[in-house]
């Protein structure tokens, strides 16, 4: 095992430099990656069928992907999270059915990438680019926090976690949903504005705006170029 | 008999709205957040933007109130040791004046459990037998009992108002939504520290016809409820 650095300085970040109090390491910082699965992501996926443009978050693909490899290269722990649903649709709420079928994407029926976010549909996994690693814990969770009906809480404690970055998609929606939750349960949060997307840009840009006000009331939002290079 | 509330869908989806399976939640609206010499007041921000909600929701509970409807409301606040209170959310809040959560303002400490600037404006104070939740965050649902009771009293709807509409609202809309609660949230019944942060907020919940669930103006549901009382 080569040796290197535990501990890295803070990263330049907006509205401060992140973590807040100073430095940062793989033994209390995280990698979540929120899903990055052919249902949002894919030209056939769950998205595509709602008649939103899947292309924001594909493009996201790559940058994540190089993130991934720099925070695995140092040695981070690495958490992903999939939205889907069990095979008997008993974590689905009613009205979450109800609107997803005015789309003609009803949760649970079959589209071109199998039944729509279910739980072990070709649709649900994690585009090929990203897959988790072995000893990287895979999150399923039936909303768009990924604390909710999840032990993502207590995987995060276990392992003395305290700092969270983020990627993933979409940012309006599921990431900001668990940054929100996260941020509540004491967790100092770093969202990477490179490596999530939105299907629509300015509501992208709106969550950028909402996380800096209150100098930080949700925590920072910074590019991946400053992470990687800081961590390299 | 089904009722549907016009808005961004007809609300609720099923329309099985009825005062014993539906609950008008009132989300901080608190000195601290919309008076003079709370917190928000001290970082220079506009009031009148968390203002404006104040009257709207007044006329609503006098609607809700002698229907029967179920009336929560939440307050934003830390116990006196701050105990509750995580140690990024303290640096935070002191970096613009260096006078953070916990510290003196002109009616007491800031976002502190039992200060005057603490307490629900008077126009919107609760009534005998309405449910008042204490938050140390900003969702309504983690770290209190909210949905217990919630549970217990058989609540499926929830309409949701106060302040502000991107943090606190937002926060526990989006929480209530994944545990299946079929939510509204009145649009005149909100506030932001900017309006273009409340616009864009309601920009965001217009995704996908309603991905959270609907939004409305107050008068959109007092209407619905009075041709069917």
């Amino acid at each position: 095992m080569t040796t290197r650095p535990c501990t890295f300085p803070q990263i330049a970040s907006r509205p401060y430099n992140w973590p807040f109090d100073g430095q940062f390491s793989p033994n209390d910082t995280a990698l979540i990656i929120i899903d990055m699965q052919i249902d949002f992501c894919g030209q056939d996926g769950w998205c595509a069928q709602c008649q939103g443009d899947p292309m924001p978050m594909a493009a996201v693909i790559e940058p994540t992907r190089r993130l991934l490899e720099a925070m695995r290269a140092a040695g981070f722990w690495v958490v992903h999270t999939r939205e889907g649903h069990r095979e008997d649709l008993s974590d689905l709420a009613e009205n979450k059915r109800w609107r997803s079928a005015r789309f003609n994407a009803e949760i649970g029926t079959l589209g071109p990438c199998g039944r729509m976010l279910t739980r072990g549909a070709p649709g649900w996994e994690i585009v090929p680019e990203l897959t988790p690693l072995e000893g990287e814990p895979v999150v399923d969770k039936p909303g768009k926090g990924s604390f909710y009906a999840t032990d993502l809480e207590h995987i995060l404690r276990t392992r003395g976690i305290r700092n969270l970055i983020f990627a993933g998609v979409t940012t309006d929606c599921c990431v900001h949903t668990t940054m929100r939750d996260a941020n509540d349960r004491g967790f100092e949060c770093m969202l990477i504005e490179d490596c999530c997307a939105a299907t629509l840009p300015h509501n992208h840009a709106s969550i950028m705006s909402f996380t800096q006000m209150g100098h930080g009331i949700f925590g920072t939002v910074a590019h991946s170029d400053a992470l990687i290079a800081a961590i390299s | 008999m089904s009722i549907h509330v016009p808005g961004l869908y007809p609300w609720p989806f099923d329309g099985d709205l009825r005062p014993e399976n539906t609950a008008l939640i009132v989300i901080d609206m608190q000195v601290d957040f919309c008076g003079e010499g709370g917190w928000v007041h001290s970082l220079g921000v506009d009031v009148a933007n968390t203002r404006r909600a104040i009257k709207p929701i007044a006329r609503l509970l006098e609607t809700l109130r002698p229907l029967g409807y179920f009336i929560i409301h939440t307050r934003e606040g830390h116990r006196p040791d701050l105990s509750d209170l995580p140690a990024n959310k303290a640096w935070r809040s002191a970096q613009q004046t260096g006078k953070g959560i916990g510290a003196k303002g002109p009616l007491g400490r800031f976002l502190v459990r039992g200060e005057p600037n603490w307490d629900i404006v008077p126009e919107l104070a609760p009534a005998e037998g309405e449910i008042i939740i204490d938050k140390s965050g900003k969702g309504s649902f983690h770290g209190t009992d909210l949905e217990a009771i919630l549970r217990l009293k058989g609540i499926r709807n929830l309409i949701l108002t106060g302040v502000t509409t991107d943090c606190c609202v937002q926060s526990t809309l989006r929480d209530a939504n994944d545990r299946g609660f079929e939510c509204i949230l009145l649009e005149d019944c909100c506030g932001a520290g900017t309006q273009d942060h409340h616009d864009r907020q309601i920009e965001i919940f217009r995704i996908m016809d309603g991905l959270y669930g609907s939004v409305a103006m107050s008068d959109d549901l007092i209407s619905a409820l009075e041709v069917t009382s």
